[in-house]
């Protein structure tokens, strides 16, 4: 009788996408376009509501300035703090279809690294069309905010977006010409120790921060071993804090986790705290780079030649000495409470492929 | 024992029925997006009376493309579970038998698996690349029921204390094994981690229903042809074998059918646990332990329990999501000690 009913209900939707498109009469006007993981979309113009499932992909809607047409993005969408105002549609792992579906978007961006392809397929099954993006370098970044910029019919700010980000990144590379570049840990998660692999969009970052990381991993999030680390030996290590997160143990904690003392690094206390915009792919993330530059090589960004008179030994030391005092105030992030799905999961997410914990919400 | 007859048997599917469209009724108004019955109920009356035009987007966009499609697989997944923890039970002479304990499901999880990893290895026309995955949980389904039956013998008996650790055992090893194959592999298998709690979130193509429900029908009447069997069955296999059961032939019919009721339910909804363990308890003990009535009774039961405990997961966080495997877990898991606790007292 439920199977009749429920199939009679079913059946009784012959053109199930005419309700799922929210086909506004005015334009009945479609683009075809090819997004990043290579598959082709057809995207009504011009595009009027927009969900975003990424934080990146929120924030570059709004470093595009076409914020006005966000209708909907995810709990971890944090920036800028008006993005914390839009209806949410859950996670980026789980979001919930139905709220995404009752918001009527014109299209829902995704990214690859982040979201499920499940959730790409489901909404194909609604007649939803999605955009993904898949940048795996700071130049993608740029490329995939001026893509985006096009598709949203504002060509002109992503120009000037990837412009000034392109003028940064080469000053920054002008101040770190003469510096050599130090071997960093980014740690995605700390217990157990995840970094990144060389093809992730974060690798690339630190280049240009002028750091190189010690992990040269195929896999996007590998998982480390503290003595594979050892054997690195890490000039420092590189944490990413959120500004949202609420008083985690500081950095001093590290120190006493057992085992990690064998890193140089931990000891010598050589840590680099930066924001959690470097988890981002979005154009936030020259800022990240800016700021771990300034923290390894503070050297470069002296303005005043006689500072450089002092000996290097002290000049080591004072450096040590203000990265500690920054550490002791900044929280150490990796640290906080994974996100619910997750910890659940955690057995299950050691794979290399997932992003972990909380990471992942927060890119 | 009453004698069965027809009438019984239909008023008591009946009331189960009742109490599946109450279920229905409640999965389709609770949600992340607020509905009210009284919509509903004029939506519904519209969609009847063919008046298209009067039914308002929001009802065709949630209710008919997402909450409804996401219930008849609930109902499919949760009816075929349960018929299978049902069937595993009598073959197995063990009332805790279940797919998931007896690591069937993981099993078919792996078979699944393994499917998705040759898929893109293979060159086949859609309709068999959708279909392969299916099938890969259905071999892994069947694989592991003839290794946990064989590891659960001793002295050509079964003794149901080896057969539940031995299923215990696989089911470890084998989420040792889809644990190494997701580390070692690159891709995007983030999916693949939820999938595995148990996940009814992913819509699927309307050909995909079909194939589910034949599945489900043809299976299921295949062994509710073996009911009266079953029930000689659980006297003991020689016991049966002299009142002229042909045991083989009926214990690799339910073997088959259960395999490929596990494996259809895995491949669409990953490790849903426990339903296939906990419904037909709670429906032998109300109408009695008679395959004929059991296998039906078990069937509306284990979709009441899925789509109920769906109901939960969609809405408990909201507008996240839980696995609707943790439900069913939370509520299964502590069940399941107390009825072998009782079984050992």
């Amino acid at each position: 009788m439920i199977f009749a009913a429920a199939a009679l209900l079913l059946g009784a939707a012959p053109s199930r996408a005419q309700g799922a498109f929210h086909s506004s009469p005015a334009s009945p006007v479609y683009r075809e376009v090819t997004d990043e993981t290579g598959r082709s979309v057809r995207i009504p113009q011009p595009l009027r509501r927009i969900v975003s499932l990424a934080p990146s992909l929120t924030e570059t809607v709004y470093a595009l300035g076409v914020q006005d047409r966000l209708v909907g993005d995810t709990e971890f969408c944090d920036y800028p703090p008006d993005a914390q105002k839009k209806t949410k549609v859950g996670g980026a792992i789980n979001p919930s279809l139905e709220q995404i579906a009752a918001l009527h978007p014109d299209l829902v961006l995704v990214t690859k690294g982040l979201n499920r392809l499940e959730t790409v397929h489901a909404l194909d099954n609604l007649g939803i069309p999605s955009y993904a993006t898949d940048p795996h370098s700071v130049n993608d970044i740029i490329a995939s905010s001026k893509k985006l910029a096009d598709l949203l019919g504002v060509p002109d700010v992503g120009a000037s977006v990837a412009a000034e980000m392109e003028h940064q990144l080469a000053a920054l590379r002008q101040r770190l010409a003469s510096s050599p570049a130090e071997r960093v840990l980014f740690v995605v998660w700390h217990q157990p120790l995840i970094s990144v692999g060389k093809h992730t969009f974060i690798a690339d970052a630190l280049r240009y921060a002028g750091a190189v990381s010690i992990v040269d991993a195929e896999q996007d999030w590998p998982q480390i071993s503290l003595e594979e680390a050892a054997r690195l030996q890490p000039d420092y290590l590189v944490f990413a804090a959120s500004h949202s997160e609420t008083a985690p143990p500081g950095l001093e904690a590290l120190s006493t986790l057992p085992g990690w003392r064998i890193l140089e690094a931990v000891t010598n206390r050589r840590y680099a705290v930066i924001s959690d915009a470097v988890n981002r792919p979005a154009p936030r993330i020259v800022a990240a780079i800016e700021e771990l530059a300034r923290q390894l090589h503070p050297e470069a960004f002296v303005e005043k030649p006689e500072n450089l008179n002092e000996k290097p030994a002290k000049e080591k030391m004072d450096k040590e000495k203000t990265e500690k005092d920054k550490n002791e105030k900044m929280p150490l992030p990796p640290v906080q409470p994974p996100h619910s799905a997750f910890s659940m999961l955690s057995g299950v997410l050691r794979s290399s492929d997932t992003v972990p914990g909380g990471r992942a919400c927060a890119r | 024992m009453r004698p069965l007859t027809l009438r019984r048997l239909l008023l008591q599917c009946f009331a189960l029925l009742l109490i599946l469209f109450v279920v229905v009724v409640i999965a389709i108004k609770f949600g992340a997006v607020p509905v009210s019955l009284y919509a509903l109920g004029r939506d519904l009356w519209n969609v009847l009376l063919h008046q298209r035009t009067n039914i308002s987007s929001d009802y065709v966009l949630i209710i008919q493309n997402i909450r409804l499609p996401r219930i008849l697989l609930g109902i499919i997944v949760g009816a075929s579970l349960s018929v299978a923890g049902t069937s595993f039970q009598a073959l197995l002479r063990n009332p805790l038998a279940d797919p998931y304990v007896l690591g069937v499901s993981s099993g078919a999880g792996l078979g699944a698996i393994l499917a998705l990893i040759l898929e893109p290895h293979l060159t086949l026309s859609p309709v068999f690349a959708a279909l392969l995955t299916p099938l890969g949980a259905f071999l892994g389904a069947a694989a592991t029921v003839a290794a946990v039956y064989f590891l659960g013998r001793r002295e050509g008996q079964i003794d149901s204390t080896t057969l539940l650790l031995g299923g215990v055992i696989t089911a470890s090893f084998i989420s040792a094994i889809i644990m190494f194959l997701m580390s070692t592999l690159t891709g995007n298998l983030r999916g693949l981690s939820f999938w595995l709690m148990g996940d009814l979130s992913t819509p699927l193509q309307k050909s995909v229903y079909w194939f589910l429900g034949i599945g489900f029908i043809a299976a299921s009447g295949a062994i509710y042809t073996t009911a009266s069997d079953l029930n000689l069955l659980l006297a003991g296999e020689k016991e049966a074998m002299h009142l002229g059961v042909d045991v083989p032939r009926i214990r690799l019919v339910v073997y088959i059918a259960a395999s490929l009721l596990t494996g259809l339910a895995v491949s669409v909804s990953g490790a849903i646990g426990y339903v296939g363990l906990i419904v037909p308890h709670v429906m032998r003990l109300i109408f009695g332990s008679d395959h004929r009535t059991l296998l039906p009774t078990a069937a509306i039961g284990g979709a009441i329990a899925v789509v109920f405990a769906d109901t939960l997961a969609r809405t408990v966080v909201a507008p996240n999501e839980l696995a609707v495997g943790a439900v069913t877990a939370v509520v299964g898991a502590p069940l399941f000690i107390y009825l072998l606790r009782r079984r050992l007292a």
